[in-house]
């Protein structure tokens, strides 16, 4: 995968939820990070004076990073979110360190098993099946 | 046969939401499509994980899982000819 992978997501700018890649076993295994900081958007108003990543864009975040693992070009959407979990709030000056790891797939579905950490602990997690809409043209899933 | 068709049935009701009582599910009823369960790719998805997981039998492809998940029957007969269950 050449050059930065997370450019290589879809997504606008912003709309981009994936700060860096730390690590990419392409198909297999993926570590990003994200950085939440207090002048992101949609924290002004979750909530006014008491700013909380909305657990909704935690996933999105997680699912983009699952995304990062499917073949350069695709282009993929959700398909089924399972067993999320959010244990812990995540605020400005947080760091998120998010680990996807693919489980298998079928077709055009590929399942991922992702965690969310803040400082080493879990702050969400969730089992998240994307799936490709616009296949790279040469490399089908 | 019967043993095996039993645990696909376990399968299904443990890992698939179904609006079917499981043993109204009889070894020929089709598991997708409008005149069967209706089951969709994910649930299709969900049952070749399970099978791999129950059963230790991997559905490679697309192709493969038309054919082999059409109703427990051919499910149970794959299984077999995999050499497990």
């Amino acid at each position: 995968m050449a050059g930065d992978p997370v450019s290589h997501l879809p997504h606008g700018i912003s709309f981009r939820f994936v700060d860096r890649v730390l690590q990419i076993v392409p198909g297999d295994r993926v570590v990003a990070l994200k950085n939440v900081t207090v002048n992101d958007p949609y924290l002004q108003d979750h909530f006014p004076g008491n700013p909380l990543m909305p657990g909704v864009l935690l996933v999105e975040s997680m699912a983009q990073t699952a995304g990062l693992l499917l073949p350069e070009g695709s282009s993929a959407v959700l398909a089924q979110i399972k067993e999320a979990r959010f244990r812990s709030p995540v605020i400005p000056g947080d760091q998120i360190r998010i680990e996807a790891v693919r489980r298998g797939g079928l077709g055009a579905l590929h399942r991922f098993e992702v965690v969310a950490l803040v400082n080493g602990i879990p702050a969400a997690e969730a089992e998240i099946v994307l799936a490709v809409v616009m296949p790279n043209a040469e490399k089908q899933p | 046969m019967n043993e095996i068709a039993q645990r696909i049935r376990t399968l299904l009701s443990t890992r698939l939401k179904l609006a079917t009582a499981v043993d109204e599910i009889t070894d020929d009823t089709p598991l997708f499509g409008p005149t069967g369960l209706g089951l969709d790719s994910i649930d299709a998805l969900e049952l070749v994980l399970g099978l791999e997981k129950e059963f230790g039998v991997v559905v490679e492809d697309r192709a493969t899982a038309v054919k082999v998940l059409a109703s427990i029957r051919t499910i149970a007969d794959y299984i077999q000819s995999q050499g497990k269950g």
